[in-house]
């Protein structure tokens, strides 16, 4: 548990030095099997730092000696920040992302930055960019972590120390992963969380979150997180409670269960998973209701996808090699430039994401896709609002499947892939905060159970959390 | 809706990809089938419905016009490979 | 009845506030590449955060011009691909503009009818080296209004008049400072006889230059097979020229930037910023004519410019408004044309010139001495009643006294006398010029004229 390890870290009764020492070698250790991190910060540095504070009495802070990790999208100051992309290669941010900002401010060590699917595209963290080495499930290396917060995930399971993740989620990017291999993964409320600093895929769905082996040790980092940036508009300023303390009690609450999701169209060790831990969390005083979201099920994988790449595709528009990052010589006209540079360092999904959003946006077919999608959106957020008039929270898979192999998500089409984001897309498209739970395994590998709240309800869904995670201990 | 080459290579031109001839088939064959799979929202009656850009409402943020802290020259241009004591070096214009 | 010529404007305006649009960078810096930061540079996971003033001043000047403002405000991002564009895309305005169908009205009485005003960021600046360019992004960010009109301007005239009428709204809101901006715009025009093809030009900078630039279009349209096409003007050559076709058929994409709010327009701060709004050059002369008398184009001349305007009701207040009017026109703006300066650049202020105008409306000095004592004026501030008094500057108006002087400069001229007396009426200015003289410029003119004129006959 985090919060004991920080408060004897404060005591002084860890060596942090020595702790981080063997955190670093653990994660280097690690790494060169499962290829989680991407670069390693100076973590001794800051952890004598901190012990010296502890031996004067100065230490406070609520991740104090806490080693926390951030998914590449977060920029560290002069640590290389690329979001696994080459085109970003070299990059070292000149600030910190507020969310760094936070956790330095409460202690924390930053151990590293973990790899992702480039720029977050994609569902198994096999898109990593040029250059990047896709990372292996914690369970199986024959398996994908899950995308695109994959190498966060997995060292969430692997780590040995103290530590929790920094991951972020646009369309599932969070609960996908943790369901894969096996953590807790919470995404919070769109504008929860600042984004300042963050690298972004999609500016009105990315969200970043936590990850760690605890419901509770993934509330305590959002609690920090969490609250109101002047550096970022979208960020919310409604009141952070101490997610950290909320207990786990599932007592009249009332969770609706998406039927759909839960059919043949996914696995049947997730369902009897899902449907047993239903049952499980009713025998506790919850109530069951069944619900069904037409329109979320029929469009918001299409709707997200369209606004997602059509936002994505502006925001890749700046790399071009002239401010930071990868460039080339330095000859033939600017579109020739930027044309090489882009078309040399981008990767194949961020190619193909590239032309879909431009495409979405084009004179032409954006009122068809992109303005369409925005209103299909309003739709589908006011169907979660009507449904959460009659439930606190919605049980779902995470994810209909175990984490696939290598081989296999090799074999799948483009379109394929994407359609296994079908469960994660809903709630991410409304910004509705979510958590994905380890609820079973199956042939050792194991499955998530994904709760989801209402707008700022991030309360209920670590109540309901955190009861399971204590029946199932 | 037909996804042509042609339209995939407007489509890279405008989003300055140079792509290869095998690019150019691999993709216009991924995007017809994945835009095919997304025309589901044309069934959607939308008429009376506003767009939503952000999942919550967010309105009226904005600062003070005070001026903050700018950051260096060297350390902006220290990010840059082509780059002159004072300037960005970029590729020409025409 | 349809015009020969349709000219409509884009006209870009800088916004005098302290910080760039979306960062706290400065919107002044002389070395290049010094008011940066990671959000003007695109720096990845910089956000823009909105600058309440750009948004104030933007709304102010849309309200000036008489445009209804948007009840919600929503930002887009242009995508262009260009390398003075720190982000490859440009936030601007795109479905819903700020404001729009507002108006200017000509002198003519003919209206130009503006279609959009709305706020935008300025890229940064580009030096051509031949085989690359060098960039300078101070200037990114910095907040632009663009002012579209409709084409209905009907002649060069007519849009330099245009112009001139946007600056001085735009003095009057104190929105813009001339020191540290420009003025830009973009012109389409086309003409009957080639069927009204429309030809864009770009980049124009300064009344004097649109003019030119649209003269010389109209001539060359008439003159040569007409393409729908953009131009450039070199104001060096006189000429434009056919640009590439770079952006002519790009595909913007516009989509609405993620990372801003909308900003919903309350009534109530609609009315804030109304009340703001000072009574406005036009309104102000018409006010003047209808009430002080005050000649028409007196009336508009002053108050074109809004501290000369200011400056004259104050000394209306309490002086003969017309006299007022009369000298500010001729030698103030006179003393402040010579000098080249602002208004503000000097030492006017209403109690003295007030001090002044009334020595003149009781004749109690000539208007040479006047002219005089209006440049000193413009060095420092002093009490010109107390100053002419002490050098003896009072006019010579005594009949008797000026008769005498007269009669001796008539005696020691005799060359001037007897050239008058053959026909050169000429010399007459001569004879006066030698009372002024001898009086130090104290002599009433027209007294002198009459008393000259009068003993010449005999």
């Amino acid at each position: 548990m985090i919060k004991e390890f920080a408060k004897k870290a404060r005591a002084g009764s860890i060596d942090l030095v020595e702790h981080t020492r063997k955190a670093i070698e653990s994660a280097q250790k690690i790494n060169e099997e499962y290829k989680y991190i991407t670069e390693l910060g100076d973590a001794i540095s800051r952890a004598q730092e901190l012990q010296k504070s502890a031996k004067e009495g100065k230490a406070k802070g609520k991740l104090f000696g806490v080693l926390i990790t951030a998914k590449d999208a977060i920029c560290v100051q002069n640590l290389e920040s690329t979001a696994s992309s080459a085109i970003l290669k070299g990059y070292k941010p000149l600030y910190n992302a507020t969310v760094i900002e936070r956790c330095l401010e409460e202690g924390a060590i930053i151990l590293g930055k973990t790899v992702q699917d480039e720029f977050g595209f994609g569902g198994f963290c096999t898109n990593v960019g040029k250059g990047y080495s896709k990372p292996k499930n914690p369970n199986d290396k024959k398996r994908v972590c899950g995308g695109s917060s994959g190498g966060a995930a997995g060292i969430t399971k692997k780590a040995d120390f103290a530590h929790i993740a920094l991951a972020e989620s646009t369309g599932g990017s969070i609960a996908n992963p943790a369901s894969f291999c096996g953590v807790v993964g919470l995404t919070p409320t769109y504008g929860r969380v600042s984004r300042h600093g963050l690298i972004s895929y999609a500016n009105s769905l990315d969200k970043i979150g936590a990850m760690a082996k605890t419901v509770e040790d993934a509330a305590l980092l959002l609690e920090i997180i969490s609250g109101a940036d002047p550096k970022d508009s979208t960020s919310a300023s409604t009141p952070v409670p101490e997610y950290s303390e909320i207990p786990g009690t599932v007592q009249g609450i009332k969770i609706g269960v998406l039927e759909s999701a839960v059919d043949e169209r996914c696995d049947n060790s997730v369902r009897k998973a899902v449907l047993c831990a239903i049952s499980k969390l009713e025998e506790l005083g919850a109530r069951r209701i069944n619900i069904e979201l037409p329109l979320n099920s029929k469009y918001a994988l299409a709707a997200y996808y369209i606004l997602a790449l059509s936002e994505a595709s502006t925001n890749l528009a700046k790399f071009c090699g002239i401010r930071y990052g990868a460039y080339d010589t330095l000859n033939g006209t600017y579109n020739d430039y930027f044309s090489r540079v882009r078309s040399d360092n981008f990767g194949d999904e961020a190619k193909r994401r590239i032309l879909l959003g431009t495409f979405a946006r084009m004179a032409g077919f954006r009122d068809a896709f992109y303005t369409q999608a925005a209103k299909i959106r309003t739709q589908l957020i006011k169907e979660y609002k009507e449904a959460f008039k009659k439930v606190d929270v919605i049980i779902t898979p995470s994810m209909p499947t175990i984490a696939p192999t290598f081989e296999h998500v090799k074999k799948l089409t483009p379109l394929q892939s994407y359609l296994m984001d079908e469960l994660t897309c809903p709630p991410n498209l409304a910004g509705l905060p979510h958590i994905s739970i380890p609820c079973a395994e199956h042939e050792g590998l194991p499955i998530g159970l994904q709760i989801i709240g209402d707008h700022f309800c991030e309360n209920k869904i670590i109540q309901v959390a955190k009861t399971w995670s204590q029946i199932s201990k | 809706m037909k996804i042509t080459p042609e339209l995939v290579r407007s489509v890279a031109q405008n989003a300055r990809l140079k792509l290869t001839s095998e690019e150019v088939s691999k993709y216009s064959k991924d995007l017809a089938d994945i835009l095919k799979h997304f025309e589901v929202l044309s069934e959607a009656d939308t008429k009376s419905t506003e767009p939503s850009f952000h999942p919550i409402r967010i309105i009226n943020v904005a600062r003070e016009d005070e001026a903050g802290e700018c950051i260096a020259r060297e350390e902006a241009l220290s990010l840059a490979k082509h780059r002159t004591q004072t300037h960005f070096k970029g590729p020409k214009t025409q | 009845m349809e015009p020969d010529i349709k000219i409509g404007l884009e006209i870009h305006v800088q916004l005098n506030t302290k910080t760039k649009l979306f960062c706290s960078c400065p919107t002044s810096a002389s070395e290049p590449n010094t008011a940066i930061c990671p959000i003007c540079l695109g720096h990845p996971g910089s956000k823009p955060v909105m600058n309440s003033k750009a948004l104030e001043y933007a709304a102010k000047l849309a309200l000036a011009l008489g445009c209804k403002l948007a009840p919600t405000v929503t930002f887009s991002r242009k995508t262009y691909f260009y390398p003075d564009l720190p982000k490859n895309f440009q936030i601007t305005q795109h479905e819903l503009p700020l404001g729009r169908d507002g108006k200017i009205a000509l002198d003519d009485k003919s209206i130009v009818g503006i279609t959009r005003v709305h706020l935008e960021e300025d890229p940064g600046a580009l030096i051509h080296k031949g085989n690359h360019v060098l960039i300078d992004y101070n200037r990114s960010g910095i907040p632009l209004c663009e002012i579209v009109t409709t084409p209905s301007i009907n002649s060069p005239s007519c849009a330099r008049e245009f112009l001139k009428k946007l600056n001085t709204i735009i003095s009057y809101l104190d929105i813009f400072d001339p020191n540290n901006g420009v003025i830009k715009a973009d012109a389409n025009v086309s003409i009957k006889e080639k069927g009204f093809v429309r030809v864009e030009i770009k980049n124009i900078t300064g009344f004097k230059e649109i003019e030119r630039a649209l003269t010389y279009e109209i001539e060359r349209q008439k003159e040569s097979e007409v393409i729908q096409e953009t131009r450039g003007w070199s104001a060096e050559r006189g000429i434009t020229y056919p640009m590439r076709k770079k952006e002519t058929e790009a595909d913007y994409g516009y989509i609405v930037e993620p990372d801003l709010p909308v900003f919903t327009i309350a009534e109530e701060w609609i009315q804030a910023i109304q009340s703001e709004i000072p009574e406005l050059a036009q309104e102000r002369a018409a006010r003047w004519e209808a009430e002080l008398g005050i000649d028409k184009s007196d009336a508009k001349i002053i108050a074109s410019n809004k501290r000369v305007a200011n400056l004259f009701e104050e000394v209306a207040k309490t002086t003969d408004p017309i006299l007022a009017a009369r000298w500010i026109r001729r030698e103030v703006l006179r003393v402040l044309n010579d000098k080249g300066k602002d208004i503000k650049e000097t030492a006017f202020d209403a109690q003295h010139l007030t001090e002044l105008i009334n020595l003149l409306r009781d004749k109690k000095i000539t208007n040479r001495i006047g002219q005089k004592i209006t440049e000193k004026l413009a060095e420092k501030a002093f009490s010109p009643k107390a100053y002419v008094e002490e050098n003896k500057l009072t006019m010579v108006g005594d009949e008797d006294e000026l008769e005498s002087l007269c009669k001796q400069i008539i005696q020691d001229n005799p060359k001037a006398v007897s050239d008058y007396k053959s026909g050169e009426k000429k010399s007459l200015q001569f004879l006066i010029g030698q009372v002024m003289r001898a009086t130090k410029g104290r002599a009433n003119a027209q007294l002198t004229r009459a008393l000259l004129e009068k003993l010449l006959e005999n």
